[in-house]
């Protein structure tokens, strides 16, 4: 245990004198977090100005016209102005005067209830940004679960033997109506069923991305030992060869948990960033930088140098990332993408705080914890036995 | 005299390559043994299983009367490496690199500064000391390599030709520092494939080519397993083997090999017999640009023995 503590100060030493690790640990993700705060601003931020038109009149048209638009305006993220006629609604939006229109076009609820295909017409203005992003989003979530309800009526009226009565008509529109809050705004900047707010998420997002990078320096540090001549005097030492191991192992997990606290304080501090209860956060943080270390270390014992290693680390700490919505939020859809997505540390720790967030107790953690632990495990395992066999 | 270095029959393969192929010899106390032989002759895989940084596929090394191998902690502590390549942290400073690796030999703080004060005279590093090891000449970082291996007082220091890519001056400064530890009483075991550096340095020398030793002695041992020869070298403007090959039609030759664009001989009575070796070579209508008789050196029994020349 001496021999690595040894080697680890050593270890810490040259590392507080490398400014660039400074820069990934801290400065980066905390410039990065201010910068998309401002490309993804929060719901609360978020001012949607838009206008319906409502060409149908029939019942379906009315659940969007008068179910689905006004809760949004009572949430406070739809300031909802009248408009002539399609045409007018063009103008203004061609003007710039309104983010977007809906248009609901005449025969809507008839396609709905014939089971045909229904479009909901979305105009947006050209510098709406994601405004205008929401906007396509209101009349997506509404139409599929349009789509939804379609079919469960369509398997009603398969089951009765005929075609649906007006009244089935009337209680698929008043079901409509009463899902008014399937659409949720902060599904659309943040994503899934998260409870962070934007500045959390991204904080917690790009702590989670760089971590890996300043973890993958130090598990590869025998490589770069070897590289510069140093190992074989390591070896010649009378510690034993696991000391070596030890040693560089402890340093990469400090620099890993300080970085990620600093982060977590400094997001909290600064930017207003809420990552859940600080025991809860320190479980996730602990698991992550344990399984950054496994992957990284994994990954670079398929390298020869520390250029390629470095190279390695790089491709698979980005594709993790991003499939773990460590920038934006992925939606799952396709197996391959879920399949990359339960396999990214990012994606469970993200999912772990937003359910301590939402819950506040710290058992919300345990299932992400222990996702994220097993990561660690299956990749830190192989990568010892294979670093040891390089030091044999 | 006491005996500090023992390897019995050291054999090491790489896959289907022979690197080392049943190696013996000892160093005592005080004594400065070389392992002559070109690039890839066996040398730094040898004193890789020396230092523990390689098992033996078969045999034994002992150090201080202790079997090394890659665990062995007691036998390492008695061993100080300077490894070929310069093998330091150029982000720390002298005193800091010093005091790293002698932390790893346990040196109990007190005596950890005090060495490290010592090494830094030794090598001429006192007044740099708190720079960078990174801003260091060439040189000096040469020595600091040489200084961290002397650091724990070993009882034998393993050089890995530590003076390929030094200037003349840095090298001439090594040289005399190997030459005073042997004096103070450290066995070294010196790897080189300069001829001048084992003659200067070495008790004895080895000369090791393609994982086999072979031969050992003094300097005076192997330059007369030639026997009392002399050496003649005849540079030639033609065909050097056509050359070779028509003194090699004289009798009483002890060898003739072709060096470059030279006929490389040894015979007895040089001065006599040199004008029918010039008169051989001229009947074949190659011109001789140049005539040399000497005593032969390290150089020529590596010749004589492996066929090629050193630097091969």
């Amino acid at each position: 245990m001496r021999a690595a503590l040894t080697i680890l100060g050593k270890d810490l030493r040259l590392r507080s004198r490398d400014r660039s690790m400074l820069l990934f640990a801290v400065v980066v993700p905390l410039g990065l977090t201010v910068l998309f705060s401002f490309v993804f601003p929060d719901t609360e931020d978020l001012e949607l100005t838009a206008g319906v038109v409502d060409e149908d009149g029939g019942e379906v048209a009315s659940a969007f016209v008068d179910g689905v638009l006004p809760a949004l305006v009572d949430d406070g993220l739809l300031t909802l102005v009248d408009v002539d006629d399609a045409k007018d609604a063009r103008r203004q939006v061609e003007d710039g005067e309104l983010d977007a229109t809906w248009i609901v076009p005449e025969g809507f609820s008839g396609a709905v209830a014939a089971g045909e295909t229904a479009e909901l017409e979305v105009l947006v203005a050209a510098g709406a940004g994601i405004a205008g992003e929401v906007a396509r989003g209101v009349a997506d979530g509404f139409v599929t679960e349009l789509e939804q309800i379609t079919l469960a009526v369509a398997v009603d009226a398969q089951a009765r033997g005929g075609a649906p009565s007006p009244e089935r008509i009337e209680a698929l529109a008043a079901a409509s109506q009463q899902r008014s809050d399937v659409i949720a705004v902060e599904d659309l900047v943040t994503g899934g069923e998260d409870q962070l707010d934007n500045i959390s998420y991204l904080a917690a997002g790009m702590a989670s991305f760089f971590v890996f990078f300043v973890v993958g320096t130090g598990v590869i540090g025998m490589l770069e030992e070897r590289s510069q001549g140093t190992m074989p005097r390591l070896l010649a030492a009378p510690i034993p060869p696991g000391a070596i191991q030890l040693g560089k192992s402890l340093g990469s997990l400090i620099v890993g948990l300080a970085s990620m606290a600093v982060l977590a304080v400094a997001s909290s501090l600064l930017l207003g960033a809420d990552w859940g209860h600080p025991a809860g956060v320190a479980m996730l943080i602990s698991a992550l930088v344990l399984a950054a270390m496994g992957v990284m270390a994994l990954v670079g014992t398929f390298a020869r140098t520390v250029e390629q290693a470095e190279n390695f680390q790089s491709i698979v700490a980005i594709i993790l990332g991003l499939f773990g919505g460590a920038f934006f939020p992925i939606p799952g859809e396709g197996w391959l993408i879920e399949v990359a997505t339960a396999a990214s540390p990012h994606g469970w720790f993200l999912q772990g705080l937003s359910e301590l967030v939402a819950s506040g107790e710290l058992a919300a953690v345990l299932p992400a914890t222990v996702a994220i632990l097993v990561v660690a495990v299956v990749t830190a395992v192989p990568a010892v036995v294979l670093q040891r066999r390089g030091l044999a | 005299m006491t005996q500090v270095l023992r390897c019995d029959h050291l054999w090491k393969a790489f896959g289907d390559l022979q690197a080392v192929a049943d190696i013996s010899f000892t160093i005592d106390r005080g004594e400065t043994y070389g392992l002559l032989g070109p690039n890839g002759a066996g040398k730094t895989t040898s004193i890789s299983m020396v230092a523990g940084l390689l098992p033996p596929d078969a045999g034994e090394v002992f150090v201080a009367g202790e079997r090394m191998h890659p665990r062995a902690t007691t036998a390492k502590a008695a061993v100080g490496l300077v490894p070929q390549e310069v093998a330091i942290y150029p982000d720390l400073s002298a005193r800091e690199n010093l005091r790293f690796f002698g932390r790893l030999y346990a040196l109990p703080q007190k005596e950890l500064d005090a060495r490290i004060d010592a090494v830094l005279e030794v090598i001429g590093l006192t007044d740099r000391a708190s720079d960078r090891a990174g801003e260091y000449s060439g040189g000096m970082k040469r020595r600091l390599n040489i200084g961290i291996g002397l650091l724990h007082e070993p009882e034998l220091l393993i050089l890995d030709e530590p003076t390929v890519g030094v200037d003349p001056q840095s090298r001439n400064a090594i040289l005399e520092s190997v030459e005073s530890l042997a004096t103070d009483g450290l066995a070294v075991l010196y790897t080189t494939h300069y001829m001048e550096e084992a003659e200067r340095l070495c008790d004895r020398i080895a000369i090791v080519d393609k994982g086999r030793m072979a031969a050992e002695g003094t300097r005076r041992e192997l330059v007369a397993t030639i026997g009392e020869q002399d050496l003649v070298r005849l540079d030639v403007a033609g065909d050097a083997p056509q050359a070779a090959a028509a003194i090699r039609q004289l009798d009483d030759l002890g060898s003739v090999d072709v060096e470059d664009q030279a006929v490389v001989c040894l015979l007895d009575g040089a001065a006599q017999r040199l004008p029918r070796l010039l008169g051989a070579v001229a009947e074949i209508g190659v011109a001789v640009m140049g005539v040399e008789v000497r005593e032969p050196d390290l150089e020529d029994v590596f010749l004589h023995l492996t066929g090629a020349a050193l630097r091969d």
